[in-house]
């Protein structure tokens, strides 16, 4: 374009250089001069008229690479030109950014989309995914993208999903990202959208399926956990009514009977607290409850049991320490289940913790006002698998040690709702092999230390 | 495995091949998994599954190399494109050698089931283990097909790991064995599936070598980790 716009120009040129010239040879000497200052007229003109079409093309060259360049400072014909290339241009600018703002905000909702989200092309490889995909997948962002999915997600369950394209139904699979600590179950579901590409959902189902486990598993033990002493019951019944023993076999067995009796009526009235615990709304928070009071029940409490533990086992005691507790100590909520919530801990730690063993008891205010309460055993300990299962009803850890103890079973559960219902958190720490660490953190507004007026504050 | 060649055709066919070798590591993971899980659950079925997904990883090996050696034939590669595919054929040694240790495990689990000795081995002890190489040949896969020789390392050195926790485990089974003689045989059994655990981890560790020849053109076999991690530095 350029080279002709310039071929264009030279010819002007000359078709006035020579026109000039015919004029000023035809013309007489006196009109020379008038001739002549017209002609270099032209030329400047001319040459004006160059500068522009040079400015006019390096802009336009720029622009390829910076469309919001400024035009150069020109007039009239040539300011007709620029805006005829500059309005087209504005628009085109106009709509790309308004597509850009589109996707991106389309690409923000689906990251923010709870489930994971992962664009195939026609070849199932990656082209996007959200956050989400990426934890669920553990699939890596940028890297990854244009990798073929099916080499990342290898299961041949998954292959074939993909392969036999009846996509009405979901898919359940283990993440690859899962790992015994923390498994992980997904619902993948591929839809098929354009001609030939699709997208896949995933979504985290492992909390539902341990539910579904949970439940199945809570009606199995609960029926185990009484059908036990039953068995036991119901055998010395029939004993007594075929042979009439003798008074010390009488006796002997009518202690055993008590004793299965009495399991199954802890085992009940656990799950009395329980479904209370669940059902009941939550506790009045204006009543405030010595937290030395409680300890010291506790302690008391703890000993004996200690005692009876060991007593037939001709073994030691177990070394019970508890902490100096403020006298002004006070928290919020139910005297009783607060009770209930240290007993449960610290009679655990009796429990698992072999005759001899140590068992600490802390109590600490942190400065921002949360109170600490923690048991530290010096038993086996619980390995990191089982942490987070503790909390569910009858979940034991080993089932052979569970008639041993004499646990229901139901104790951390109930801790769990206690806990909830106080607002109150708890977390355990354990060392396989060094004991374990249960800490419960009250919040500060259910906790006091001086003594105030109880009329004044008002625990939120 | 995104660089493009000027041949789209080629590209492809390396796809293809790629797609099934990460088949077979698929069928591969899902079969340990398995295995692992028979050592749990002591469970037939699971070991029936487990034997027969055997004859699907081989027969998958055969056909890989078939491809392969028609990839080399019609393609002729060079440089990485070569490197490539003689890893995958490689891998793909390694994978079925490692269905064979998943084999294996299920076979001497079933024997234990058979005696009934299940109660008096520490057979829970190998869960660690097994996990870990589970976990490590699902990781060597992953770090192929990203082709990232830093992942690729991390196996390395989590072999190790393996190697410690196979030392271990066979210490404490001399304790077992003589505690109670009986348990002797079960504890060989179990002795078998500990040394397959550990073939196991061998083998992503191999997969890993592969990965950085890919990548860095240097042949990595028997070379200690400090010379390997200066070269993909």
């Amino acid at each position: 374009m350029s080279a002709f716009f310039l071929i264009l120009r030279l010819g002007a040129l000359l078709f006035w250089l020579g026109a000039g010239v015919l004029i000023v040879s035809s013309l007489s000497e006196s009109a020379f001069g008038v001739w002549f200052g017209a002609s270099l007229g032209v030329v400047c003109w001319f040459l004006m008229d160059c500068r522009a079409i040079a400015q006019t093309l390096r802009w336009l060259y720029w622009l390829q690479e910076n469309p919001q360049l400024a035009p150069p400072p020109l007039r009239g014909f040539w300011l007709e030109i620029i805006s005829s290339v500059q309005r087209p241009l504005r628009q085109q600018i106009r709509r790309g950014q308004e597509v850009e703002n589109n996707l991106k905000n389309l690409q923000s909702a689906l990251q923010a989309s709870p489930n994971g989200v992962i664009v195939l092309d026609e070849k199932n490889c990656i082209e996007w995914f959200n956050q989400t995909a990426s934890h669920h997948l553990g699939l890596k962002p940028v890297r990854d993208i244009l990798q073929p999915i099916h080499h990342l997600l290898r299961s041949p369950l998954f292959s074939d999903y993909l392969d036999n394209r009846d996509f009405d139904k979901p898919l359940e699979l283990e993440s690859p990202a899962s790992t015994p600590a923390h498994p992980l179950k997904l619902s993948i579901w591929l839809h098929a959208y354009a001609s030939n590409r699709r997208l896949m959902l995933t979504q985290d189902i492992t909390s539902q399926q341990q539910t579904e486990i949970m439940r199945r598993d809570f009606v199995a033990n609960v029926s185990h956990e009484i059908r036990t002493p039953l068995t036991v019951l119901i055998g010395f019944i029939e004993t007594l009514q075929t042979l009439p023993p003798d008074e010390t076999q009488q006796k002997y067995y009518l202690t055993m009977m008590e004793r299965q009796a009495k399991r199954m009526q802890h085992l009940v009235s656990d799950l009395i607290t329980l479904s209370h615990l669940e059902n009941s709304p939550p506790p009045d928070f204006q009543e405030w409850t010595s937290v030395r009071d409680l300890l010291n029940q506790c302690e008391t409490d703890a000993y004996a049991l200690s005692q009876t533990l060991t007593q037939n086992m001709d073994a030691p005691p177990h070394q019970i320490i508890f902490p100096a507790v403020p006298e002004h100590a006070r928290l919020a909520g139910s005297e009783k289940e607060l009770f209930s919530l240290f007993t449960n801990l610290v009679f655990n730690a009796v429990r698992y913790t072999p005759p001899g063993g140590r068992i600490e008891i802390s109590w600490t205010s942190l400065p921002e006002g949360d109170a600490i309460f923690s048991v530290k055993d010096s038993g086996p300990g619980i390995t990191a698998e089982h942490i987070p299962r503790l909390t569910e009803r009858f979940y034991r850890i080993d089932r052979s040690r569970s008639h041993e103890t004499g646990g229901t079973g139901l104790g951390l559960s109930i801790v769990k709702h206690i806990l909830i219902r106080h607002n109150a958190a708890l977390s355990i720490e354990s060392i396989p092999g060094h004991g374990a660490r249960f800490t419960v953190q009250f919040p500060a507004s259910h906790y006091r230390t001086a003594s105030q007026d109880e009329a004044t504050v008002t625990p939120v | 495995m995104n660089d493009k060649h000027l041949s789209s055709q080629f590209d492809s066919d390396l796809n293809e091949v790629c797609s099934r070798l990460m088949e077979m590591g698929g069928l591969v993971e899902a079969q340990l998994q398995r295995a692992v899980g028979a050592l749990e659950k002591y469970s037939l079925d699971i070991i029936r599954e487990v034997i027969k997904v055997e004859e699907k990883v081989d027969a998958l090996e055969v056909e890989i190399d078939h491809e392969l050696t028609a990839v080399i034939a019609r393609r002729q590669p060079a440089a990485r494109d070569l490197r490539l595919l003689l890893a995958i054929s490689k891998i793909t040694t390694n994978l079925e050698r490692t269905g064979d240790e998943a084999h294996k495990i299920a076979k001497r689990v079933r024997s234990i089931m058979e005696r009934g000795e299940t109660r008096n081995i520490p057979i829970s002890d190998l869960r660690v283990a097994s996990d870990l190489a589970v976990n490590l040949i699902q990781r060597a896969l992953d770090a192929f097909v990203r082709l990232d020789v830093v992942a690729a390392i991390d196996v390395f050195k989590e072999d190790d790991l393996i190697d410690r926790e196979f030392k271990g485990f066979t210490r404490k089974l001399i304790t077992y064995m003589m505690e109670d003689p009986r348990t002797i045989s079960s504890s060989l059994d179990l002795l078998s599936i500990a040394k397959a655990v550990e073939r196991i981890g061998d083998h992503a560790k191999n997969i890993a070598e592969f990965i950085i020849y890919v990548v860095k053109g240097t042949d990595v076999r028997h070379s200690s980790l400090a010379h390997i991690e200066s070269i993909v530095e």
